[in-house]
């Protein structure tokens, strides 16, 4: 074989390889890398801003079914409702009020609706100082208690504030103790935690190791 | 006798047919070879225009530069996710210092915070960035080595725990900012420490040398969906990244400089979250570092002097 033909021999043969490798290239034989798993977008109730429970004023602000707060449709007026406990002094809440838990205070001592309810105008409340305060203006109410606590959400510390922090450039939201405490039940509620951080690839569950 | 004319059929003028065809077939495949390589080229899709890749560094912009920049930053978003942003460059405004209170008694670790962060600020998805990172820890302890942010109980908060949301901590002595080799992200007269995404280069040091883990960094293309863009931007704070940037927390500067609460405030259930300018003694947060008994800066030892303050009450 001269060496002209071993040449050229080796020049085909690396005409095919690199024709080869280019039509493979195109054609992405070898396929991109696996596209990683997708992450699902998260539910848009966990970015609601919202707050946990609706108060007796936001109802009348969005002009709502108050019937549930109309106490005389079935109370009588001028006559106290009369309370009734078991035998460990505690409160049995009669089948009409069956969605209250009476849940103020840890040892079940608050136990009497008129300690904040007005026994005389069940549609008011009244603080033990005899002031006597509409249902949509209960704040003050608990403020007559929790003194620190009523000191703190004055300021701002408190509770929620939303809106603008810069108060010459818009109006700040504050949102008053009924908006997130059940004033029956005030411990603040669990709930669901949103989807914790996606690990960019999933961990194989290798099982334990035998060794330990 | 040789013929003398044989002496110069060794070397013809010319080319003969079999070199032609060989020399041919060499070029082509060579020219065809180039051409694959250059294959993963048609995939690019976001490549650096001439107008970005001469931009001016950000503190040498004028307003009328700045106004052709943000021009074409909306043109580049609209053109990706056909949404046309509001683009805008938000000064730090005089006599503010933002500072955060976060209270640990009130914490539930919902994880919320870090959900409306990711929506607010055009985080990618697809993988996943967020800012925030809420630590599980039980009580009697501040040891982050202790910490777990993978939990998913039915319910939060689990009795014995407490929770402790993690973010940049805007530091007074910011680490991050000391090894940026190119001057991409500095402190801002109002306290928080801020990225130019145009001009970082992604070499990542700073995440290095952050404490806190707060720096993240777009190790791929980040992708949005559409109907979750957040179209009110700032230059400094959610403009779309690209790859290879370095992004963080900024205390949600297109809200903040105009008077807002950051997003996390807004929607923290429990009021754990306060936010404000310091050096408003009437603000939320003066009264807090005022009135509350303990704070705590994380990784105080570090000399960071983290603006972001950790507290407890009752």
């Amino acid at each position: 074989m001269t060496d002209e033909r071993k040449t050229s021999w080796v020049l085909f043969g690396l005409v095919v390889i690199f024709t080869g490798l280019t039509a493979a290239f195109l054609e992405n034989l070898w396929g991109r890398p696996a596209p990683l798993e997708a992450i699902p977008l998260v539910d848009r109730a966990f970015l609601d801003t919202a707050t946990v429970r609706r108060s007796y004023a936001d109802l009348i602000r969005a002009k709502e079914d108050l019937s549930d707060f109309d106490c005389y449709a079935c109370h009588e007026k001028n006559k106290p409702p009369v309370l009734r406990y078991d035998a460990k002094q505690q409160l049995i809440v009669p089948p009409e009020h069956s969605d209250i838990v009476m849940g103020h205070g840890s040892h079940g001592r608050n136990n009497n609706c008129f300690n904040c309810h007005n026994e005389t105008d069940l549609t008011t409340l009244q603080p033990r100082d005899g002031r006597v305060l509409k249902l949509e203006n209960s704040t003050p109410l608990c403020g007559s208690c929790h003194g620190p606590t009523y000191r703190d959400w004055e300021m701002g510390i408190h509770g929620r504030t939303s809106g603008y922090w810069a108060r010459n450039l818009g109006p700040i939201d504050r949102k008053n103790c009924v908006n997130c405490h059940n004033p029956h039940s005030p411990k603040f509620p669990g709930r669901q935690p949103a989807p914790g951080p996606h690990l960019l690839h999933p961990v194989v569950e290798t099982g334990p190791n035998p060794s330990h | 006798m040789p013929d003398p004319s044989s002496e110069f059929r060794v070397n013809p003028p010319g080319v003969d047919r079999r070199s032609f065809l060989r020399t041919s077939a060499v070029l082509a495949t060579g020219l065809a070879a180039v051409a694959a390589s250059l294959r993963p080229l048609m995939d690019l899709e976001d490549y650096t225009t001439v107008e970005r890749f001469l931009q001016k560094y950000y503190k040498e912009l004028t307003p009328a530069e700045m106004d052709r920049v943000l021009q074409r930053i909306a043109n580049e978003v609209e053109k990706q996710y056909g949404i046309r942003p509001h683009v805008r460059d938000l000064k730090p405004m005089d006599g503010v210092e933002f500072v955060y209170a976060l209270n640990l008694t009130r914490c539930i670790g919902c994880r919320k915070c870090v959900h409306a962060c990711v929506a607010e600020n055009n985080q990618s998805r697809n993988p996943e960035i967020q800012y925030i990172r809420v630590l599980k820890m039980p009580h009697g302890t501040l040891d982050v080595e202790k910490a777990e942010h993978n939990y998913a109980p039915p319910q939060v908060p689990e009795p014995g725990y407490f929770y402790m949301p993690v973010q940049c901590q805007q530091c007074k002595n910011p680490p991050c900012v000391k090894v940026c080799p190119v001057h991409a992200t500095w402190q801002e007269k109002d306290g928080i420490t801020v990225i130019d995404y145009d001009w970082c280069i992604g070499c990542r040091y700073c995440e290095a040398a952050c404490p806190y883990w707060a720096r993240r960094f777009n190790f791929t293309q980040p992708s949005i969906p559409k109907e979750r863009i957040n179209p009110d931007m700032a230059y400094l704070g959610n403009r779309p990244r690209r790859q290879g940037v370095m992004e963080k927390c900024h205390f949600c500067i297109q809200r903040t400089r105009a008077g807002r609460y950051p997003a996390c405030v807004e929607v923290c259930p429990a009021g754990a979250r306060k936010f404000g300018n310091v050096l408003d003694p009437n603000s939320e947060v003066a009264q807090i570092l005022r009135t509350k008994r303990v704070f705590i800066q994380l990784k105080e030892e570090m000399g960071t002097s983290p603006r972001f303050f950790y507290y407890f009450d009752v």
